[in-house]
């Protein structure tokens, strides 16, 4: 009876989404600058920033609230720029969820299949299956206000794939719910990505969130798209400071390159020096940069290179110990695995740090 | 409550007073006294005194209720009831046609000169008494500009300002800024995720506003089309200057004042009219329960406003203009009168003078003054009044506090002449040491203005207030504040747009009323703009510089008005900033 | 506690010589209907001719005058009142708020006209004489291409139909005379049908006696029933508007009376001698207020087209007007033409609409049995509920004082006449339309 919405179908009918060269000011201020982005088809794409880097701005600009000054938006390989939001089948989740107080869940959600002129039985079985797919069938007569948080933002995405887009746009869904909330309703949009195979844009601040349910991520910042790729090469090949230090946690030690006796050495300060592996260029003012996770203290002898430092503090994570320690004039941040009876060093305890090569590198802000 | 506990201490009551302490603190209670004596000396007591005489029977003077028979019975008073209740509600209906497109082009989206929009269309409010229903005719009447140039072009007269429509007309020119002015105000704070989301839905244009932002905005429309209903039901100015004397309010006033004639039934009339304003405020009232929507959220995109597309301002600008042209044409017969020598069955006045100004500069001097502190006065009174009684209503559990806000909402259904009576019966028998009766002081016209215009007060007041929440007092109350330093120091700067919306709106009616102060002004050198301009306007020579005064009441309470809208804008940017 | 006593002291003691010193300087306080055009003339003359007196005026319009001084008494703080209507002086005197006081001028004949000058009971002082008359809009007489009227009867034309204007008897005492007037000319039921006809052709009836001339000044309406200045000062002003007096009128005087108790009475007094004196009766020749003088000297001084009620016969000495007559049933009059026309306008024009036209169809095809008809419904219109010997008795003036013996309500009254009125309107119509159809 309750048919959820087909699958089949709309996984079929994803479309790309083509971001091309696309400018934008207010005023003075230059809030994106030449952005080519591709989306693919049926792909969890997230737009990943520090608040003001622009990703709203992008993300409302596909979804025809904001004008571009130049470039092009396509989707499924049509210009959509000129088109006015309500013509443009995106769907989007606002961070408010902006649902209408003076409607009941189900007038919510049949909002847009109204305002589309579908048949009233075609509405009805719509809105059934929407609000089924997202476990809210039993509150359909409820008004906005008597709903939790989590319950608000599933009915705001009911009522958003209700008129099944062509794209689906998440303006940072969970930034409203609770810690626990926020990683079940990821999992459940996830989930349900999955089972639409609709292209979706999310739009986060938060690493673990885009990390967690997208396929691959735009990093922004100031305007501009620092890098885009899945996850893991962010995190295992930053293209950037900025993109390393915005992906989890790094070390990002200043210095600066010499030769010596035909070997190049990145010396961070005066006697405190490594080697710089032959294949890697290192760029004027780039700066060394390492995981806490692949330095290590002590005489562990799998490491490449080892360099002096001195305890600051420590951390107890549980699994781990991290570890700030002072090397040369910088300090960085250590996890050493924690192994029952072990004994943790002291503040002022002078220790040797060793680095793996082939995980650090060498970036230019 | 915790306030009760640690005030409960201080003063440790006992006896009787016991059972208040767990809902309001000794200085609440006092303040609740303190506005229950206010209210009953200068509004219950005066108009008690007047309209007693409806529930008294002729001859006997004992209680009873057959003069409400008579009135059920009297063909006349039926007709006149109806009469009221059609042009009230039809009036409501073209004053939203008037002020919907208004409030919404200037609050939804980026329109140059929205403020100045806001300001010319707060000013038919401040339509001076006669000249404005003059001016009208002047334009608009069965000889006016309009029907000389349609009947000369193409032969015929369109019926403006004809029995009940021409009332109709007029009034909702007149008092449409109620619903501009609350519209606006709700229109501003709804979210625009609330207007993107449906877009994005596929909702556009009229229906976007139909079916997302009109609801939204519903609290404060109602807020303003009741009080528009109130005042037109109870108005009597405009339908006795258009000839039009099967309403209700004029009926009463007709009876109130006929000389040599001791007839019930005006008091009558004026009680059904008291008693359909609080009616018409009670319906509003739970029509808005439950509906006050707190639309703007957290992370929501906020207050922008719109973009409009070069095809849309170019409309909105001609709506916008013809709109202004129209309900400010009073406001411009007004001008071109007070210029005219003489303007008498032709499109335009037959010549142009500064004459009119020159005999009104002299004498204006006083009226503008008086004026200027009389009406400034009531609008601090009922602002300090509106705030008080708001805040008991709604912050504290006082029992009958409800009491007081209808006590004060009354106040507008309660014509002026009645009150204007009340006030020399109840404080003519009181005398100063010098033998002078306390109601030839000029104060007495400030407290009348006061209490006319309270009810407008009261509202905005009560509205800034519910807006605060509740949280931000219970954090300055955690720190340690006391209830009266968490007003001070939390509430008041927190209200204090809506505060002086409400001074304006006080300041502005008041400058310009009539009815209540012509029976209190006690002489020349104690009158106000208002008088000076009625008495200039019973003489064919006096026209003109009637015409010419009420030219400097409008531009005086503009000026003002304007000045107001500047601080509101400004503290609101000063609040916004700050997020 | 001694200083506080003679603070208090100090401040009753200005307070007292605020007191005397407001009675040395002679402030004198005056509740007037008349405008500022008529009161700054006579404030300015008078406080030339009297050093130190200040004439301070309340402008009121006479019904809230009356209230004023009505609802002040226990504590009167009003010198004069000073007003047109004769009646509101009458209403005054009977509730004992006037003072009487006979002014010491001298050469001022009994009567102005055939109504007597001065109250003969001596509460009251006529200072000024007015007559009624019909004034009209040039442009809008020639824009309508409407002839001149010369008399009430002319106003009655089909011609006129909603081009007349006329305010409340109810509502202005001088209207109220105006309608007495025609009433104690042509008799009851005559004076009645008058009445009728002619208001059947107003455009509206104004609640103020002002807004007849204000309307007719801006060209709203044509023509206006009107009190005889207001027609002069507009043309004073400039308005193309002219004036005529109708045979049956009369010219009443507009009165001054000392108020009982008054503070100032000296000064008071003086103000009265002052306005029936000479030099106060000269400033009634000023173009803006252009009133006609008491005093027959004066009009030696007045313009050479100034009209001389004392010479010329035909201003208003036709109609022997009887004030008790007037008094004893001027609140039933007002309340009859209430609601029996100013409640029932509509109804009113449209039957006399009806019969305008059923007579212009007759004026081309007669026919006796239609002019019976006709002549049915003309009678329907002009019929009242109530007698003049009904109109007088104290069963029916008792309703609308608030006397204290029981009887009818004013209420139950009204109800009655303008359901009669409604009723026969409505038939009147239905003939005249019948007729209207037989002759098609």
């Amino acid at each position: 009876m309750n048919q959820p919405l087909s699958v089949s179908t709309l996984g079929a009918q994803a479309v790309d989404v083509d971001i091309r060269s696309v400018d934008l000011s207010y005023g003075t201020n230059h809030v994106l600058k030449g952005i080519d982005l591709h989306i693919r088809p049926g792909e969890f794409f997230a737009f990943l920033g520090p608040s003001g880097c622009g990703k709203t701005t992008l993300l409302r600009l596909i979804a025809g609230f904001n004008r571009a000054d130049g470039g092009e938006v396509l989707v499924g390989g049509r210009e959509v720029s000129h088109l006015p939001p309500w013509k443009r089948d995106v769907g989007m989740v606002f961070q408010s969820y902006a649902l209408w107080p003076h409607m009941s869940v189900k007038r919510n959600v049949a909002f847009g299949l109204e305002e589309r002129k579908v048949p009233r039985a075609e509405i009805e079985r719509r809105v059934a299956a929407a609000l089924e797919l997202v476990g809210l069938a039993h509150l359909a007569d409820r008004r906005p206000s008597q709903l939790s948080g989590g319950q608000q933002q599933r009915v705001a995405v009911a009522r958003t794939i209700a008129i099944e887009p062509k794209v689906l746009l998440l303006d940072e869904p969970l930034s409203n719910l609770d810690a626990k909330m926020r990683v079940q309703v990821r999992r459940e949009l996830r989930d349900l990505q999955q089972r639409l195979g609709l292209t979706t844009i999310f739009v986060t601040h938060d690493q673990e969130e885009a990390n967690t349910i997208c396929d691959r991520i735009a990093v922004m910042n100031d305007g501009a798209v620092q890098q885009v790729g899945s996850p893991m090469e962010l995190y295992e090949k930053p293209a950037n400071l900025f993109v390393a230090s915005f992906l989890g946690t790094a070390n990002i030690v200043p210095g600066r390159v010499i030769e010596e006796g035909g070997a190049r050495l990145f010396e961070i300060d005066a006697g405190v020096r490594l080697p710089i592996p032959a294949h890697v260029t290192v760029l004027e003012g780039a700066k060394l940069v390492f995981r806490p996770q692949h330095a290590s203290l002590g005489a562990d002898g799998a490491r490449d290179v080892s360099l002096p430092g001195t305890v600051l503090h420590s951390e107890f994570l549980g699994s781990t110990v991290r570890y700030g320690v002072k090397v040369g004039s910088a300090e960085v941040s250590i996890d050493v695995p924690f192994q029952s009876g072990e004994a943790i060093h002291k503040p002022g305890a002078a220790v040797e740090v060793g680095l793996s090569l082939n995980s650090a590198v060498w970036l230019a802000s | 409550m915790a306030d009760a506990t640690t005030a409960g201490r201080a003063h440790a009551p006992s006896g009787p007073f016991r059972h208040f302490m767990t809902s309001a603190t000794p200085g609440q209670l006092a303040l609740a006294l303190a506005i229950t004596v206010f209210l009953a000396l200068f509004l219950i007591i005066p108009v008690g005194t007047v309209i007693y005489v409806a529930f008294t029977e002729k001859g006997t003077g004992t209680f009873t209720l057959v003069n409400f028979v008579d009135f059920a019975r009297t063909d006349l008073f039926i007709r006149s009831f109806w009469n009221s209740v059609y042009v009230s509600a039809m009036s409501v209906v073209l004053a939203s046609i008037f002020a919907l497109p208004l409030a919404y082009i200037t609050t939804r989206f980026d329109f140059r000169g929205a403020m100045l929009i806001q300001t010319l269309g707060f000013l038919p409010l401040i339509m001076p008494p006669f000249v404005g229903a003059v001016a009208m005719l002047l334009l608009f009447g069965r000889n006016g500009t309009v029907n000389l140039l349609l009947n000369d072009w193409f032969g015929f007269r369109i019926p403006f300002m004809e029995g009940l429509n021409g009332v109709i007309f007029v009034q909702a020119v007149h008092y449409f800024p109620f619903i501009l002015i609350n519209l606006s105000a709700a229109l501003r704070n709804i979210d625009r995720a609330m207007e993107e989301a449906a877009q994005n839905l596929g909702c556009s244009g009229f229906r976007l506003f139909r079916r997302i932002v009109f609801p939204l905005a519903m609290p404060g429309y109602i807020a303003g089309a009741s009080l528009v209903f109130v005042k037109v039901f109870d108005d009597l100015a405009t339908p006795l200057l258009l000839n039009v004397k099967d309403m209700l309010a004029p009926q009463a006033y007709l009876r109130v004042t006929s000389i040599g004639i001791a007839d019930p039934m005006g008091y009558v009339i004026s009680v059904v009219l008291i008693v359909m304003s609080i009616l018409a405020m009670w319906v509003s009232a739970r029509a808005m329960r439950g509906k006050d929507y707190a639309t703007v959220q957290r992370g929501g995109g906020g207050l922008a406003r719109r973009q409009m597309r070069p095809w849309e301002s170019v409309a909105a600008y001609a709506a916008v203009f013809l709109i202004l042209l129209l309900v400010l044409a009073p406001h411009i017969g007004l001008l071109l009168l007070s210029f005219a020598t003489i303007w008498s069955f032709s499109p335009l006045p037959d010549g142009f003078t500064l004459a009119h100004y020159g005999r009104v500069f002299g004498e204006s001097f006083v009226y503008v003054k008086n004026t200027l502190i009389y009406a400034s006065l009531a609008g601090l009174i009922d602002v300090v009044l509106g705030t008080a009684i708001a805040y008991l209503v709604l912050r504290t559990k006082l029992i009958g506090r409800q009491w007081l806000d209808w006590a004060a909402t009354a106040a507008l259904a309660i014509p002026g002449v009645v009150l204007g009576i009340g006030y020399l019966r109840t404080f003519y028998g009181v005398q100063l040491p010098d033998g002078t009766p306390l109601a030839t002081l000029w104060i007495v016209i400030v407290l009348a203005l006061a209490i006319r215009r309270l009810p407008y007060a009261l509202r905005a007041c009560y509205a800034a207030l519910q807006q605060i929440s509740v949280s931000l007092e219970e954090a300055a109350e955690n720190l340690g504040a006391t209830k009266v330093r968490t007003v001070r120091r939390i509430v008041l700067p927190l209200m204090a747009g809506g505060i002086l919306a409400g001074f304006v709106t006080s300041f502005a009616t008041a400058a310009v009323e009539l009815s209540a102060t012509l029976m209190l002004v006690q002489s020349n050198a104690d009158a106000p703009l208002a008088y000076g301009l009625y008495v200039f306007m019973q003489s064919a020579a006096g026209r003109g510089p009637g015409a010419a005064l009420g030219v400097i009441a409008v531009l005086l309470v503009a000026l003002c008005t304007f000045a107001s809208h500047l601080i509101i804008e400004k503290s609101q940017k000063a609040k916004g900033a700050g997020h | 506690m001694p200083r506080h006593y003679a603070a208090a002291a100090a401040l009753i003691g200005a307070a007292l010589f605020t007191g005397v010193a407001f009675a040395q300087t002679g402030k004198v306080t005056v509740v007037t209907s008349f405008s500022k055009d008529v009161t700054d003339p006579f404030k300015q003359a008078f406080e030339k001719a009297h050093p130190g007196v200040t004439l301070d005026v309340q402008n009121r319009n006479t019904n809230a005058g009356v209230k004023y001084l009505e609802e002040t008494k226990a504590n009167n703080q009003v010198d004069l009142f000073w007003a047109s209507a004769p009646d509101a002086f009458e209403v005054l005197k009977g509730k004992g708020l006037l003072e009487a006081y006979k002014p010491k001028a001298e050469g001022i004949p009994d009567k102005i006209g055939s109504y007597p000058i001065n109250d003969p009971a001596g509460f009251y002082s006529g200072f000024a004489a007015s007559g009624y008359g019909i004034m009209w809009n040039e442009r809008y007489a020639k824009a309508n291409e409407l002839p001149e009227p010369k008399d009430w009867q002319d106003l009655a034309k089909a011609v006129y139909f909603d081009h007349v204007a006329m305010a409340a008897p109810s509502r202005s005492g001088t209207t109220h005379l105006t309608i007495e007037t025609i009433l104690q000319g042509e008799g009851w039921e005559k004076g009645w049908r008058t009445l009728k006809e002619v208001s059947g052709n107003f455009r509206q009836i104004t609640e103020r006696s002002f807004g007849v001339p204000e309307a007719v000044n801006s060209g709203q309406v044509g023509f206006g029933i009107v009190i005889d200045f207001f027609a002069f000062s507009s043309q004073a002003s400039g308005f193309p508007v002219k004036f005529v007096y109708p045979t049956v009128t009369t010219i009443v005087p507009a009165n001054v009376a000392v108020v009982a108790n008054a503070p100032n009475k000296a000064g008071a007094q003086a103000f009265v001698d002052y306005l029936i004196s000479p030099a106060g009766q000269e400033v009634l020749l000023e173009p803006s207020i252009r009133r006609l003088p008491v005093n027959p000297a004066v009009y030696d001084k007045a313009p050479a087209d100034y009209p001389n009620p004392f010479k010329d016969p035909s201003l208003g000495a036709r109609v022997k007007f009887d004030v008790e007559v007037s008094e004893k049933r001027s609140n039933v009059v007002d309340v009859l033409y209430d609601q029996t026309v100013t409640f029932q306008l509509d109804a009113l024009k449209a039957a006399t609409k009806a019969i305008h036209d059923a007579e212009a169809a007759l004026a081309k095809k007669d026919n006796a049995e239609a002019r019976a008809l006709v002549s049915e419904a003309r009678d329907l219109v002009a019929a009242m509920p109530i007698t003049a010997e009904q109109a007088a008795s104290p069963e029916i003036t008792g309703a609308f004082t608030g006397g204290k013996e029981k009887g009818a309500r004013q209420a139950e009254l009204e109800q009655q006449w303008s359901a009669f009125a409604k009723e026969r309107y409505a038939q009147a119509q239905a003939k005249a339309e019948e007729v209207l159809k037989r002759a098609r």
